[in-house]
């Protein structure tokens, strides 16, 4: 108890910490709102990009007020510079990205690993006027936040915020349906400009702390997280925020007991977080998957199910199912049963199962390609012990047209081999015209 | 009734809109006037979706302009309502159904404010107006083809606007849903509104719509259906899949 009561306070206690936990949640708190719709647009790439673009705008940015003023690693400088390259930068993918014939995010690789090229080598050659640690600029130091960082990254996540959620409506409709918003008169390219420029400042805030590689990942990780668990964009942005204040706060502990990089803790505890959400998420998550489809039940048995009610010719109980219905796992027949209670094909009374109108009709299409099937097999000179069986497999391929093709290669037989009658057509299915895909409903 | 006289809902004059060095449609000139049901047919890439985008003021013509009410769309903003094509939805996009409806009404809300309750009321309305109030609150993913196509035709009720754009509502729904489908749009018709359909199904364009616009790329053809289903005109269009078509010109004839 005393153990982890120290675990968990004594960190608390330390300046440093407490800063790096403001700081931190600070960015991620914007990171994780901004984030979504970065996720939901796939700019996933030119967050990266700009944050390897704004070393150019570090460098330059110091190196004018040193030259210019005398002043030393000025920090308003530096970020303001870092915001012009990353503005460039965009400007530049844009401008590319239209006039040739290069895909966009070939310009985007292109143009940022060119200015961020362009910064280091901008570093190097003036090693003597400007002291960039180019590490701690690539791995950033959480632990080590400044507090210029700390107040630069508190307005910049209160600004941002603000604009979220002031033209949230806005954002949505111009990332969901960019036509529609641009036919009512929102100014589409304008907001498209907001949100980069939005990005471009949560960038450059959170570069300090947990550096240019992973920087991106802080952006886009908890958004996806929340992602995998909301159906509503304002709560995936409230819960993407929540993501990444989590990630802050376990991966700055994590990075205590461990002793490890601070930037690298909160962005492993935050891929961490993604793959346990991943795994468990009640609808998206891959446990969910799995369960619904070993909760499936194959088309086939449902099929069999009413081909054996409608030749029972009665109510059918489902001792005599099973005899007749063959399923892959034991308990399939029952839920199959049961669930084509609820959809209403068939109906359950005492002595047995009986179909409805709807189940009838479902039935009979079956049994029509089954016999047709048959005939069909029949007349390619299939051996007579074989139709059967290969029919009974073969009757599950009734999608639209397939049966009908088989109905007119064959004259619209009326019997099939053995003398039974081919039902007619349900009138369930529609005839689709002609050249139009028939999309399963 | 305003026979060619009085302003058209929609005045598409010398239309040319190009994606780069290709056109997508070239000189196209129609008039389309108010309460009418008027469908869009041609081939795939034929330009239809691209004819709504200009309509919309989306894409922007090379040469030509495109008159709403008798002003220019560029600043007749909000008064045409679309209905997507199903293919340029983002149907994993977090929203959900109540949501979307109430996007038609954003128009009508100032930037400072929250939609009103008359707003949410409206969207609603709209919803049961294409019997999808039952799904409100489901995600848009989590429907059928033709539930999502019922969602979408609800926000563009709920915008209110006298001009509807619709693409390929029917495509991949099912012969009750179509019917629906077209039970709301012949309501919204009589209600007053102009209505413009791309539609791929040439057997029942005739019955659906009071004039039919045969494009590709160019317009080759613009009235009444009797006058565009033409064999000669539609085995221009549709080269090379002359066959499918004589048959339905023989099944038109037996009308
Ligand atoms: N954004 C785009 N960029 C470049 N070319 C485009 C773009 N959109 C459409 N095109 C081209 O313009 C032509 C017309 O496209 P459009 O989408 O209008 O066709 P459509 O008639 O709606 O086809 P469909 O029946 O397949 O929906 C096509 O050749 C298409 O390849
Ligand atoms: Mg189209």
């Amino acid at each position: 108890m005393n153990f982890l009561l120290h675990a968990f306070w004594a960190p608390l206690t330390e300046t440093y910490f407490q800063k790096a936990l403001i700081g931190g949640c600070a960015v991620a708190l914007v990171s994780g709102a901004v984030g979504s719709l970065v996720v939901l647009r796939r700019m996933a790439f030119l967050g990266d990009a700009l944050s390897h673009a704004m070393i150019a705008g570090v460098a330059g940015g110091y190196l004018a007020m040193k030259l210019l003023f005398g002043v030393e690693a000025y920090a308003p400088a530096m970020l303001l510079g870092s915001l012009i390259a990353a503005i460039i930068t965009v400007a530049l993918i844009g401008v590319v990205s239209k006039v040739s014939r290069v895909k966009e995010d070939t310009v985007i690789g292109i143009m940022y690993t060119g200015v961020f090229a362009l910064g280091v080598v901008v570093v190097s050659i003036f090693r003597q006027y400007i002291h960039i640690d180019l590490m701690h600029f690539i791995m950033g130091d959480i632990l080590g936040v400044a507090d210029t960082d700390l107040w630069a990254s508190a307005i910049v996540s209160a600004s941002v915020l603000t604009i979220l959620v002031l033209f949230f409506r806005h954002f949505q409709l111009a990332s969901f349906d960019p036509i529609m918003a641009a036919s009512t008169g929102l100014p589409v390219l304008v907001l498209d400009y907001a949100l980069t420029g939005c990005v471009s400042m949560v960038v450059v805030s959170a570069v300090s702390m947990v550096g240019v590689i992973l920087v991106v990942g802080l952006l886009i990780t908890p958004a996806a997280t929340a992602y995998l668990l909301s159906d509503r964009l304002d709560k995936m942005m409230a819960l993407a925020s929540l993501f990444g204040v989590t990630s802050v706060i376990g991966g700055l502990y994590l990075c205590v007991w461990l002793d490890s990089a601070g930037g690298g803790a909160v962005m492993l505890f935050c891929t961490l977080q993604f793959l346990a959400v991943l795994a468990v998420a009640p609808r998206y998550g891959l446990l969910a998957r799995w369960r619904r489809l070993r909760n499936m039940i194959p088309q086939q048995v449902v099929e069999d199910v009413l081909i054996t009610v409608l030749r029972q010719q009665k109510e059918t109980p489902l001792k005599v199912l099973q005899q007749f219905v063959q399923v892959p796992q034991p308990g399939t027949l029952w839920k199959a049963v049961k669930q084509m209670e609820s959809e209403g094909l068939i109906e359950a009374l005492p002595q047995g199962y009986r179909l409805t109108g709807v189940g009838e009709k479902q039935a009979a299409n079956v049994l029509r390609a089954h016999r047709l099937w048959e005939s069909y097999l029949a007349s390619i000179g299939t051996p007579e012990d074989a139709v059967h069986p290969t029919a009974h497999r073969l009757e599950h391929i009734h999608g639209a047209g397939i049966v009908d093709y088989l109905d007119q290669k064959l004259g619209q037989p009326e019997v099939d081999p053995h003398g039974q009658k081919i039902p007619r057509r349900g009138n369930g299915a529609r005839k689709k015209p002609a050249g139009n895909e028939p999309e399963e409903q | 009734m305003n026979n060619g006289k009085g302003t058209p809902a929609i005045e598409v004059r010398h239309l040319t809109v190009s994606y780069g060095a290709r056109p997508a449609l070239l000189d196209v000139s129609v008039r389309i006037e108010k309460d009418q049901l008027v469908g869009v047919i041609g081939p795939n890439g034929s330009g239809k979706s691209t004819l709504i985008k200009a309509i919309l003021g989306f894409e922007k013509p090379d040469v030509g302009e495109i008159l709403i009410g008798g002003e220019d769309v560029q600043k007749a903003k909000g008064k045409v309502a679309y209905v997507p094509q199903r293919g340029a939805v983002d149907w994993d996009f977090p929203i959900t159904v109540r949501e979307v409806a109430l996007m038609g009404r954003y128009q009508h809300v100032p930037w400072y404010r929250s939609p009103s309750a008359a707003d949410r009321e409206a969207a609603l309305e709209a919803l049961s107006m294409v019997r999808m109030s039952d799904f409100a609150e489901r995600q848009i993913g989590q429907l059928s083809g033709g539930q999502q196509q019922r969602v979408f035709l609800a926000r563009a009720l709920a915008q209110g606007s006298d001009i509807l754009l619709l693409d390929e509502p029917f495509a991949g729904v099912d012969a009750a849903t179509e019917r629906a489908i077209l039970d709301v749009l012949e309501r919204a018709k009589a209600a007053g509104k102009t209505l413009v359909v791309v539609h791929h199904d040439l057997a029942t364009a005739a019955e659906y719509f009071d004039n039919l616009v045969l494009l590709k790329q160019r317009l080759y053809a613009f009235g009444p259906p009797a006058a565009v289903l033409q064999e000669e005109l539609l085995s221009q269009v549709y080269e090379g899949r002359l066959r499918v078509f004589t048959d339905l010109m023989a099944k038109e004839g037996g009308r």
